[in-house]
Parts: C-alpha cells; sequence; structure tokens
C-alpha cells in the first residue's frame, strides 16, 4: 500500500482535478460540455507539441498537418469513398468501422512524423521548421484545392460525417464527454511516463546539447524519429476526436493557424512543462470562446489573439506553469510575509 | 508540332518562368541575407511582400481618385472605369509613386520590426522565429481588416502596357519588365555587397559575426540595415506583382513565403547568388509543370525539389557550409 500512498501524496492535485471534472456533467449544460470537451482535445494538441519543442528541443511549425490530416482520414474512411475521380485516378474505399480507422489515424500520424524526420535527415533548428512549415502548407493547399475537390470537397470541406450512434455528440453528449476527458488522461500519463523514462532524458540530452549527446554514443536520429511518431499519432489522434465532435473537416484544420494555436496554448502554460500546455489549452480556448462573443471583439478577435500570443513571446517566455516553478519560492515567502510569519 | 512553334513556346513558358523567378527572388534575397547575418529566419517575409503589395494598389487607386472602399476588385484595363474623379491622369505617375511607398512601407515596417520586435529576443533565437510566425497571423489579420479578405487589384501603367511578339507569339512587356527589375535589383545589390565597405562588412558578417563584432563594428546597426533592404526589397516585389498576378489576396503571403523557403533551401541559406539561382530554378520548374501538368502538382513538385536537395546537398546548390559553432 505504499505505494498507492506515495502516488495520491505526489499527486493528489491531480486527483482532484480529475474527480472534478468527472463530477462536472451534473451541473453542466449540453453547450458546456461541448466547450470542455474541446478543450480536453486541445489540451492533448498542445500536450503532442510540448512533447517536441519543450522536451526534445524539436521546433516544428507543421503540427496542423497531423492534425488535420488526422481529421481528414476520420471524415473520408468513416464515409467511404465512392467512385471519385482524382488525378485520372478512380477511388473507391468502403467505409470503415470506427476502432479500425482510428488505428488508421494512429499510423499515418506516426508515418508523417517519421517521413519528416528522414527528409530532414541532415539538417534541424530552423530548418526543420521551414520543411515542416513548407509540408504542412502544401497539405493545406491541396485540400482546398480544385483538383482534389471530389476526395476533399475542396475549400468547403467535408460535413455529415457519420458517428456511431452510442458515441455521437449530440444525442449522447455525456458519453463523448467521459470519452474525451479519458482520452487526455491516458495521454498525459503516457506522455508523463515517457518524458520520465531513460529515452525521455536521452531527449532531453539531445535538446540540451546534440551533439554531445551524439558523441556519447546515442543514436540522435532513432531518438528523433521516437519522438516525432509519437507526437504525431497524439496529434493525429487530436484531430481524429476534434472531427468526430464536430462532424466536419474543413481545410482550415491543416492551416497555419491551427500550428499558431499550439504554439499559443504550449507557450501560455510553460514550455516543457506537460500540465502547461493543457492548462493553456483550456485558458485559450474558454478565452476565445468568452472575448469572442463580445460584440466588441467580434470582428478584430483573431488579430487580439495574434497580438496576444506576440506579447506572450516577448514578455512572458516560460509561461504560467513555467513562471509559477521558477517563482514559486519567491511568491511562497512574500505570501508569508504579507501573513506576518 | 513544327519545330518553330515549338521553340515559340518553349520560350514563352520560359520567360513566364523567369518572370515568377524574379518574383520569387526579390522575396528570397532578403530572407536568405537576413539569415545568414543574423540567423533570424524571418517567417513573416512572404508578409511583407503582401504589405508591399496592398500598400502599392492603395496608392495607386487613391492617386487615380478612388476611395478606399472601392479599390476594384479585378485587373482592369489601364483606365478602368472613369466614375471617380481622376487626382493623377497619368498611370505611369501612378504606378511609381505606388511601387516607392509600397517599397518605403516595407522599409520602415521592417526597420520597426527588427528595432521593437526581434532585437529583445537575440538572446533567445527561438522566441525570435515563434515571434516572426505570429506576425505571419497578425499581418494577415491586419490586411483582412482594412482590405477585406476578397484580392484587390492594380492596373498596369500605360507604358507598360501591352504585348511584344517572340517568335509569332505574344508576350506582355509588363513580364519583361519584372524580369529586368529583378536583374537590376540583382546587379545593384550584388555590387554593394562585393564593391561597397558596408557590403564587406556584412558579408563577413555572414562568415563570422562574432569577429566582426570584435573589430570594433556596429553590428547592431548593420542588423537593423539589412532587415530592413529584405523587407523593403520583398516589399518591392509584392507591388510590383499586383498587375502581374493579377490581384493580391491575404493568403498570398504565405504562399509566396513557401516558395521562398523552397528557393533559398535549393539555393543555399545565406548565400545572395544562391537566392537568385535558386528562384529561377523554382520559377522555370513551377511555369513548365504547370505548363505541362496542373499548378498543384506544379507547387507539389517545388516541394519535393526542395526535399531532394535537403537530403542530396543539404547546405543548398551554392551554399557553404559552416566552420565552427552554431
Amino acid at each position: 500500500m505504499n505505494w498507492l500512498r506515495s502516488l495520491l501524496k505526489d499527486n493528489w492535485g491531480w486527483f482532484v482535478v480529475v474527480a472534478l471534472l468527472a463530477v462536472l456533467p451534473a451541473w453542466l449544460n449540453k453547450f458546456e460540455l461541448g466547450l470542455l470537451i474541446q478543450v480536453f482535445v486541445l489540451a492533448v494538441f498542445a500536450l503532442s507539441y510540448d512533447l517536441l519543442m519543450g522536451y526534445s528541443g524539436i521546433l516544428s511549425f507543421g503540427h496542423a498537418l497531423f492534425f488535420g490530416l488526422g481529421a481528414y482520414t476520420v471524415a473520408l474512411l468513416l464515409r467511404g469513398v465512392n467512385n471519385t475521380r482524382v488525378f485520372g485516378l478512380t477511388l473507391n474505399i468502403a467505409p470503415l468501422p470506427l476502432p479500425v480507422v482510428l488505428v488508421v489515424v494512429m499510423v499515418i500520424g506516426a508515418a508523417i512524423g517519421a517521413f519528416l524526420q528522414v527528409v530532414s535527415l541532415r539538417v534541424k533548428g530552423v530548418y526543420f521548421a521551414m520543411i515542416t512549415l513548407a509540408f504542412a502548407e502544401m497539405t493545406f493547399i491541396l485540400s482546398a484545392s480544385t483538383e482534389l475537390r471530389p476526395l476533399t470537397g475542396g475549400d468547403e470541406g467535408l460535413h455529415g460525417i457519420p458517428i456511431p450512434d452510442a458515441i455521437s455528440p449530440t444525442t449522447e453528449r455525456t458519453t463523448f464527454y467521459f470519452l474525451a476527458l479519458g482520452f487526455m488522461i491516458l495521454m498525459y500519463i503516457l506522455a508523463r511516463r515517457l518524458v520520465n523514462s531513460p529515452t525521455g532524458k536521452v531527449l532531453a540530452a539531445i535538446r540540451e546539447n546534440e551533439a554531445r549527446a551524439a558523441a556519447i554514443g546515442y543514436n540522435v536520429f532513432v531518438y528523433k524519429l521516437v519522438i516525432l511518431m509519437i507526437s504525431g499519432m497524439l496529434a493525429a489522434l487530436c484531430g481524429a476526436l476534434y472531427i468526430m465532435y464536430f462532424r466536419s473537416a474543413t481545410p482550415d484544420l491543416l492551416g497555419v493557424g491551427r500550428t499558431i494555436d499550439a504554439l499559443l496554448m504550449t507557450i501560455i502554460g510553460g514550455i516543457g512543462t506537460l500540465a502547461g500546455p493543457m492548462l493553456g489549452a483550456a485558458v485559450q480556448r474558454l478565452a476565445s470562446h468568452t472575448l469572442a462573443d463580445l460584440p466588441a471583439f467580434e470582428k478584430s478577435w483573431p488579430l487580439l489573439l495574434g497580438i496576444g500570443y506576440i506579447l506572450l513571446v516577448l514578455f512572458f517566455p516560460y509561461g504560467i506553469v513555467g513562471t509559477w516553478r521558477m517563482r514559486r519560492s519567491q511568491v511562497i515567502r512574500q505570501v508569508r510575509r504579507l501573513v506576518g510569519r | 508540332m513544327p519545330i518553330e512553334e515549338l521553340l515559340a513556346r518553349i520560350i514563352n513558358i520560359t520567360l513566364q518562368g523567369l518572370t515568377m523567378g524574379m518574383l520569387f527572388f526579390l522575396i528570397a534575397a532578403g530572407l536568405s541575407l537576413i539569415f545568414g547575418l543574423m540567423d533570424v529566419l524571418n517567417f513573416a517575409h512572404g508578409s511583407l511582400f503582401m504589405v508591399g503589395a496592398y500598400v502599392a494598389l492603395t496608392t495607386f487607386w487613391l492617386l487615380g481618385g478612388y476611395p478606399l472602399s472601392a479599390i476594384p476588385a479585378q485587373q482592369l484595363g489601364v483606365l478602368g472605369f472613369n466614375t471617380a474623379p481622376v487626382l493623377v491622369a497619368d498611370t505611369n505617375l501612378r504606378f511609381l509613386s505606388a511601387v516607392i511607398v509600397g517599397t518605403m512601407t516595407g522599409l520602415l515596417v521592417g526597420t520597426l520590426v527588427e528595432r521593437g520586435l526581434i532585437r529583445p529576443l537575440y538572446k533567445r533565437p527561438i522566441f525570435q522565429i515563434l515571434l516572426t510566425l505570429g506576425l505571419v497571423y497578425v499581418i494577415a489579420e491586419v490586411v483582412k481588416l482594412i482590405w477585406g479578405p476578397a484580392p484587390l487589384g492594380m492596373a498596369k501603367p500605360a507604358l507598360l502596357t501591352g504585348t511584344v511578339d517572340i517568335l509569332g507569339r505574344a508576350f506582355p512587356i509588363y513580364n519583361i519588365f519584372i524580369i529586368l527589375l529583378g536583374c537590376v535589383v540583382m546587379v545593384v545589390v550584388y555590387a554593394i555587397l562585393r564593391r561597397t565597405r558596408i557590403g564587406i562588412i556584412i558579408r563577413a558578417g555572414v562568415e563570422d559575426r562574432e569577429m566582426v563584432q570584435a573589430l570594433g563594428i556596429n553590428v547592431q546597426r548593420v542588423f537593423t540595415g539589412v532587415f530592413a533592404l529584405g523587407a523593403g526589397l520583398a516589399a518591392l516585389g509584392g507591388a510590383a506583382a499586383v498587375p502581374f498576378l493579377g490581384g493580391m489576396a491575404p493568403e498570398y503571403g504565405m504562399a509566396f513565403q513557401l516558395s521562398a523557403f523552397v528557393v533559398v533551401v535549393i539555393g543555399g541559406m545565406g548565400s545572395f547568388p544562391g537566392a537568385f539561382v535558386g528562384a529561377l530554378l523554382v520559377g522555370l520548374a513551377r511555369a513548365f509543370a504547370d505548363y505541362q501538368l496542373s499548378p498543384i502538382i506544379a507547387q507539389g513538385i517545388v516541394v519535393g525539389m526542395m526535399a531532394l536537395v535537403l537530403l542530396v546537398r543539404p547546405q543548398g546548390l551554392l551554399g557553404r557550409k559552416k566552420e565552427g559553432g552554431h
């Protein structure tokens, strides 16, 4: 029972949060539940980004690629493709059951991660950011192109994706809520396990000094490959869940705005803190929701979001959790002085 | 197909590709120099191209007496519709001032961005590019707020309207103007880099920044200058591109940014001649693939070219490997 006690002692905060989220549906209406579902999914998206940027020092500007392709995969495979002609080829894919589709999504996410790492085998740093952005934008352009319109619906996208009734976000929203919550908890545990594993330590070493990690004898390429595949898989799954909730896939899922979202959530919460980006996702999504509806901000909300992002980069680079961890002792001392102890 | 016709067609497509290539060059030149000198990869360079274009086309129509809300969407004939009171009738003059104002705005925005946003972050290089990525988003939104999401056009000046006959095929004079403009910029900037003191400092800075600093040169000022110059060139490209492209829309910034990335990767980061060669290669590849296949496939081919260069020769065709740290 000792391990249980230490588990409770180290993670009591998490248990409180999870317990709260588990009982919350009793008080929330359908719309608020929907908002929280989005927060959960985006939290994992931010988490997958943090695994790359925060823990492995890999700067990807193409994270939307995983998200969007995961989304489009779900849309296409759940609907099936019927006698569609693209580039002179006739495509026919029967609709697949959801579990199979999710496996395909994971495979695709991992495969893209591997592809990006292989292509950028001989470069790193900003080059990698540039290459990932190039491929993401290329896919974005493709998804909206007239050539692929029969398949992707062009710039209008695909709508009315059939979701099994048992987890339908419209009729069974509470079920979907717990599904998303479970997904988030599971992915967080996995991610934390990963960063604390020997592999995670090697990745941190690569982040700090790649040449030295290679000199010690670690195969830097393989480690980066692994983390890119895992992160890609997570992000693609997020895209899949996101689209199962919204039931339509549009090209903006692949756009650079989606990558900026991931960056924003990560920076708000704190780079390299895991919990931070998830908190950032909640802050970003809930703030967007409450502020974007105000008439004063209606039109200029995306602009304000962008300016907010720039201000964060300039003045608050460590985010909420990062700054808290750095200043914790200072804050506690201040509070004690105020209380008079 | 008779051989003359084939030849004429090839020449026509080549010229079309060179025109595109020159526009890519105007963006990529600054991108490459800025990265080479100060290790800042400016993701917002395409946005500066777009800013130049929008400011230029607005100047063009405002001088023509049109209010901001009545800027025509599509490329029109020389005189457009003459419902507005014409302030400056001469389209040549209007065009020239439009290009100059657009370029100046690029220089100004470049200076402000370097001074105000990039400079505080030299100690945190990752955040610099995070910031420029944010700028892409902000600039696109600002453009949408001011000019709206639909494309806006600009007429060609009277002097550059019409076509010339090349082996029996008509070719727009305006495209030839862009090709010449690109060549002039290439020669002038190359001469500055090779023949002047400031050029020597810039080239030395690309090689080894710390050493230049150690020799007592104010690198900060050179940084601002190069950043502004690069932004100005991109804005010039944008201003000149509008009549050629038929219009400018908020998405074009990112599209041209993408091409510029491909160009600098192929040509070699930090290499000015590399940017030129890379831009022409990409322009030609685009033009021929456009003609034979489709625009989307053309873009795909170009990104594929980049991937290939990265695998085979990651420093680019004309780039040199940086020795030592970084």
